[in-house]
């Protein structure tokens, strides 16, 4: 699965440090969402497209 | 208190910590070291908790989840063996002492399964529910 956090974060001039603390996780856990290395929960994933004002589909992607 | 001072705290804890036992040992004083190490447990403890930063997260759960697992794989796989070659050689050699203790790691491993086994059907009935059509 891929995603689109980083194009967002920065669109929302959002550090990695700012979206975990606004997700209530850990920075690795953004590190390791943004790199693809850990697919978040449906409750993460829809607190992340919420955070952006987007849908989930905008921001995750299948392969 | 946010977490990267968390960290600058917890070098200066470590330090403390470091250099009391240091001193204990110079010294040949057990109970400075002692005192030393729970002053500084003590100290981080409550660092940790007035610091305003998530420990635990479902990625750090995840991982913990998936370790727990290996090692209990590991860990009982291990005794197992441990134990058979303990009984099999205690019998050949006629050493009751290295049989009963082949003996205790076999009841060990059984205990870890059945705990395992426990805990497994446990959580397989919490996150499922059957009523639901």
């Amino acid at each position: 699965m891929k995603n689109k956090i980083k194009v967002f974060r920065a669109m929302n001039d959002m550090t990695q440090e700012d979206l975990a603390i606004k997700l209530n996780v850990t920075r690795q856990t953004i590190i390791a969402i943004e790199k693809n290395k850990y697919n978040p929960s449906l409750e993460l994933a829809m607190k992340i497209a919420k955070t952006f004002g987007q849908t989930i589909e905008k921001i995750f992607t299948l392969d | 208190m946010e977490y990267k001072i968390f960290r600058k705290v917890k070098i200066l804890i470590t330090a403390f910590i470091s250099a009391t036992v240091a001193m204990a040992v110079v010294y040949e004083n057990m109970i400075l070291a002692l005192a030393g190490v729970l002053i500084g447990l003590l100290f981080l403890f409550l660092v940790k908790k007035k610091t305003k930063a998530v420990w635990v997260d479902e990625r750090i759960k995840s991982v913990g989840g998936h370790a727990a697992l290996l090692t209990h794989t590991i860990l009982t796989s291990v005794i197992a063996f441990l134990s058979l070659v303990f009984i099999i050689g205690g019998r050949q050699t006629d050493k009751l002492q290295i049989e009963a203790l082949g003996i205790v790691l076999s009841y060990i491993v059984l205990s870890s399964l059945a705990i395992y086994a426990m805990s497994y059907k446990y959580y397989l009935k919490k996150y499922s529910d059957e009523d639901e059509e």
